[in-house]
């Protein structure tokens, strides 16, 4: 009686709260671009209010596990042609896209360079292989040279390679990780990101330390821990229910994939990157980074730096931090998970063993923030493939495609937003309710312990849902 | 003395109901982990006092 009372209290303090404070902003008197019929803030209760549910939905009608031994069948074959040819497109974009850097015009949304990196390949194939598989495995572009370079080899010398050097297990992820830190440091940071040149540059700067990681370890152990944008898009096609191996394609549950990710070191470390970094860059442009940025700026610029490299050290300093706070955030949630369940193992074996929990809630991220960019900015593709270097050709005809702000509106961008977040914390709290099933002893525990992952997956999607309207407003 | 502007305070109290949901969750869920706590240690003693053998 006493909950229903509570409940009804509840409902009608939000609805009480609905009415008086109509929407963010209101000394700005900023109009939001949504017509949505409720606050933004209350998507946040909604969206909590799915997360318990679907909590308790998982404890009352999920009592086994059922992803952790994924069972996959072979759907079909596919034509060996395929791998080497697609790996031979990778290399040709790679190629236009380094030389369009260097060759084009400076002017950024004219050149092919920062349209296709920021865009296409790091939002766009972020948002292709949850769907359809590892796709950039399969056109990545160092991976298709190396392999290519070391089948020559084999041929001309006539005898075996020498064998790749063991891969250092206390590596793990890392090299991976820090070269996400880095692509995320120049998108967000790095002042000198909008000329096509400077890319073009650093793209073949990552080139060259995959072909000596390669070289090193070897191909595919390089590419499965090393490479930071195959396990980048190697984490989210593990969410696909679809698998691709040379010649035959296999179709699976769901999620099951992640369950088999092996919890090296630098895992955790990498996906609270990529949270981290994500929520930077919506942190950092919303009014809290606005009015904090230039009192660090002006504090760095006083120690004797210049104001340009202050500005970036500030940024610097604020995209470490949220790194740092989303780890926190997740090592929390561990730790109360130790305490509730009485597990045996460390925190830092627990956090490695629930890392994959993070790869929906790292895609929700991703989704939900760069969404808009991909439906506007990924337009330009369409002209910038005529004239990718920004000189007046016209190779396909449509280089005179205009952006169409207008085939989706601002309305309908943000339930996409809201739904990727919501679902993205609901599939991590299924897989985090999968793992601590096949961990725990019962039932009873393993749902006891996922009490502060809930309440960790309800801080993510509260945070997201903050930052994205602090950054629309 | 600087004063918030009144309209400002829009902007936090916003913000807070962001916040507001989750500090609600971990509080039901802090008590409900307590009463859980509670409740094994009542059964223990249950399973306990019916191991024990029958007074003479």
């Amino acid at each position: 009686m006493q909950r229903r009372r509570l409940l009804v209290l509840l409902v009608l303090l939000a609805a009480g709260l609905a009415v008086a404070l109509p929407d963010a902003a209101l000394a700005h008197g900023v109009v939001g671009r949504e017509d949505l019929p409720i606050p933004k803030w209350l998507f946040g209760w909604a969206a909590t209010a799915v997360l318990v549910a679907s909590f308790v939905g998982l404890a009352v009608l999920w009592p086994t596990p059922r992803l952790e031994q994924p069972a996959e069948r072979r759907l079909t074959s596919v034509p060996t042609l395929l791998d080497p040819l697609c790996g031979a497109i990778g290399v040709g974009l790679f190629v236009l896209v380094v030389y369009a850097g260097f060759a084009g015009t400076t002017a950024g949304a004219s050149n092919l360079t920062p349209t296709f990196v920021f865009v296409i390949f790091w939002v766009g194939l972020a948002i292709l292989c949850p769907l359809f598989g590892d796709v950039f495995a399969a056109f990545n572009p160092w991976r298709a040279i190396a392999r290519a370079f070391a089948g020559i080899a084999a041929l001309v010398s006539r005898q075996r390679l020498p064998a790749p050097l063991p891969y250092p297990e206390r590596l793990g992820r890392w090299p991976a990780a820090i070269g996400i830190l880095a692509f995320a440091w120049v998108e967000l940071v790095y002042s000198g990101r909008g000329d096509p040149s400077n890319l073009a540059v650093l793209a073949l700067a990552y080139a060259a330390v995959q072909f000596v990681g390669m070289s090193l370890y070897g191909i595919e152990q390089w590419n499965r821990y090393g490479d930071g944008f195959a396990v980048y898009y190697g984490l989210f096609a593990r969410i696909s229910p679809l698998r691709w191996e040379r010649g035959a394609v296999y179709a699976r549950r769901p999620l099951s994939g992640l369950t088999t990710l092996d919890p090296v070191p630098g895992t955790v470390a990498l996906l609270c990157i990529l949270i981290g970094t994500t929520s930077f860059d919506g942190f950092s442009n919303g009014p809290a980074w606005g009015s904090l940025s230039p009192r660090l700026t002006d504090a760095i610029a006083g120690l004797g730096v210049g104001q340009g490299t202050a500005l970036e050290l500030a940024f610097t300093i604020g995209l470490v931090g949220a790194v740092l706070a989303v780890a926190s955030l997740y090592r929390l949630g561990v730790t109360g998970m130790q305490r509730e369940s009485g597990a045996a193992m460390t925190a830092t074996e627990l956090a490695r063993r629930f890392a994959h929990t993070l790869v929906p809630i790292a895609l929700a991220y991703v989704v939900a923030h760069y969404f808009s960019l991909l439906a506007y900015e990924g337009q330009r593709i369409f002209y910038l493939a005529s004239d990718p270097l920004g000189e007046g050709a016209d190779i396909f005809g449509s280089a005179d495609t205009i952006v169409d702000y207008t085939w989706i509106s601002a309305t309908a961008i943000w339930y996409v937003q809201v739904a990727a977040l919501v679902l993205g914390h609901v599939a991590g709290l299924v897989l985090a309710h999968d793992r601590a099933l096949a961990m725990f002893s019962d039932g009873r525990t393993a749902t006891r312990s996922q009490y502060w992952m809930l309440a960790v997956m309800i801080a993510f999607t509260s945070l997201g849902l903050w930052l994205l309207s602090a950054a629309n407003s | 003395m600087t004063l918030l502007p009144i309209a400002h305070a829009g902007h936090w109290l916003v913000d807070l109901l962001y916040v507001l949901p989750l500090v609600i969750a971990v509080g039901v869920l802090a008590t409900q982990s307590w009463r859980d706590k509670r409740q094994e240690k009542a059964e223990g003693r249950v399973d306990k006092s019916a191991d024990a053998p029958p007074a003479a």
